[in-house]
């Protein structure tokens, strides 16, 4: 499962082959050629995902999960993939512990509705990730799992363990929220 | 717009709702401005979070990352990093398509000969598909993991136990392990110039390993087959 964004090009998942395999076998070169390869999306997706003031935490354990288990990599999809869904899975595997997940999905159902679509006023011109970042968690992750990165619903369902439905209303709410805080 | 027309309209912009549905909100559309409106806003949403650029840490976490994984003890001895191993002569050159090509069409042949020494007890070499010996060539490489600081020493045992028994070998064998052995210093000193101009190519570092360990692996054979024919 990957997101229609970001999948590799070929050249560059025969690289990122290269460079796993290398660092499966102990070459940590090869292994910081993947973290700078991939650490922008990452420490992105973090940064979105739960926060910037954890993104840094999060990125570094990502990277460090990745290199205990590499050698479970069987390279049935690129690293690229396989290190992107690690990533996803320790994000939400750390809201997990945060807090119930399911709960705050119910939460952010609330908050919204109680939030009022601001009319657009020229204060209001904060920058789109800030705002995106000002989502209640649940409707943040299905639109930035939705909308930046390109999963679909049930693929969102799956890995945050709610109904497409829910999904699909979080993502709407998420939207009607995000469109008085388009750049003009 | 009512609340149940505005709530399909996510749905309908990312094509999710059923063909009935779809034709009664075009047809609501097509009568109501203010739902208009809104599709396109919520259109724009969606194209602006698609365009959202990955962006690196404002610090790099690298340090940590190894600093972690030495803490965890999970740091494992890897293949010599032979751009280090020949410190003080990096340069920074992009390596053209063709010289890769030619590395491996250097590393095809290398494995067809080989393929054709090694093969037991006897001298026709064994067909593969081009596709196949890169391939292999390539499961190597990334096996490697061997001491090549020691490389030199063991090369050099090795040719002298070859050197003793070479008279014993069939002079067939004796032909095709000279040539083989010119192709393998041929592709490693290609590929020591090489990873000269680009110390970081990863390709280039795993292909020199696995010359490398060819050779020993050929001379190591050759050694055997000489002292078993004594």
């Amino acid at each position: 499962m990957i997101g229609l964004r970001n999948r590799p090009r070929a050249a560059d998942a025969a690289s990122e082959a290269a460079d796993c395999a290398l660092a499966a076998s102990g070459d940590t070169r090869a292994f910081e050629r993947l973290y700078r390869k991939h650490v922008a999306r990452i420490h992105s997706l973090a940064r979105r995902m739960i926060g910037g003031d954890m993104a840094d935490e999060v990125t570094q354990d990502v990277f460090v999960r990745a290199w205990e288990k590499l050698g479970t990599f069987r390279g049935t999809a690129t690293f690229g993939t396989w290190l992107y869904r690690l990533a996803i899975n320790l994000i939400l595997g750390r809201r997990a512990v945060l807090g119930r997940e399911r709960e705050r999905l119910s939460e952010g159902d609330g908050i919204l509705d109680r939030m009022s679509y601001p009319e657009r006023s020229p204060e209001l011109g904060i920058d789109f990730e800030a705002a995106v970042g000002r989502l209640p968690n649940g409707a943040r992750h299905v639109f930035v799992l939705h909308d930046v990165e390109g999963f679909k619903h049930h693929e969102i369902a799956e890995l945050l363990g709610v109904t497409a439905g829910t999904s699909k209303a979080q993502l709407h709410r998420a939207r009607m929220f995000l469109r008085r805080h388009l750049e003009r | 717009m009512g609340d149940t027309w505005e709530q399909l309209l996510s749905e309908y912009l990312d094509g999710e709702l059923s063909a009935v549905d779809r034709c009664e909100v075009e047809a609501h559309l097509a009568d109501c401005t203010e739902c208009r409106v809104t599709l396109e806003e919520l259109r724009a949403v969606a194209r602006r979070a698609a365009a959202l650029e990955n962006q690196a840490p404002e610090r790099d976490l690298w340090i940590g990352i190894v600093q972690q994984i030495a803490a965890t003890g999970s740091a494992e001895p890897g293949i010599v990093d032979i751009g280090e191993r020949r410190a003080g002569r990096r340069g920074r050159i992009t390596v053209s398509l063709p010289q890769l090509v030619a590395a491996g069409i250097v590393l095809v042949m290398l494995s067809a000969g080989s393929t054709l020494l090694l093969q037991p007890g006897g001298s026709e070499p064994v067909m593969q598909s081009e596709a196949a010996l890169s391939q292999a060539a390539a499961v190597q490489a990334v096996r490697v993991g061997f001491d090549v600081t020691e490389y030199d020493a063991v090369i050099a045992d090795l040719e002298l136990a070859l050197d003793q028994g070479r008279d014993r070998l069939d002079p067939n064998t004796v032909r095709v392990l000279e040539q083989s052995l010119a192709t393998i210093d041929r592709a490693m000193l290609d590929a020591y110039e090489a990873l000269e101009q680009d110390p970081t190519n990863s390709y280039l570092s795993a292909h020199l390993a696995a010359t490398m360990k060819r050779k020993v692996e050929l001379l190591q054979r050759a050694a055997t087959i000489a002292r078993a024919a004594s």
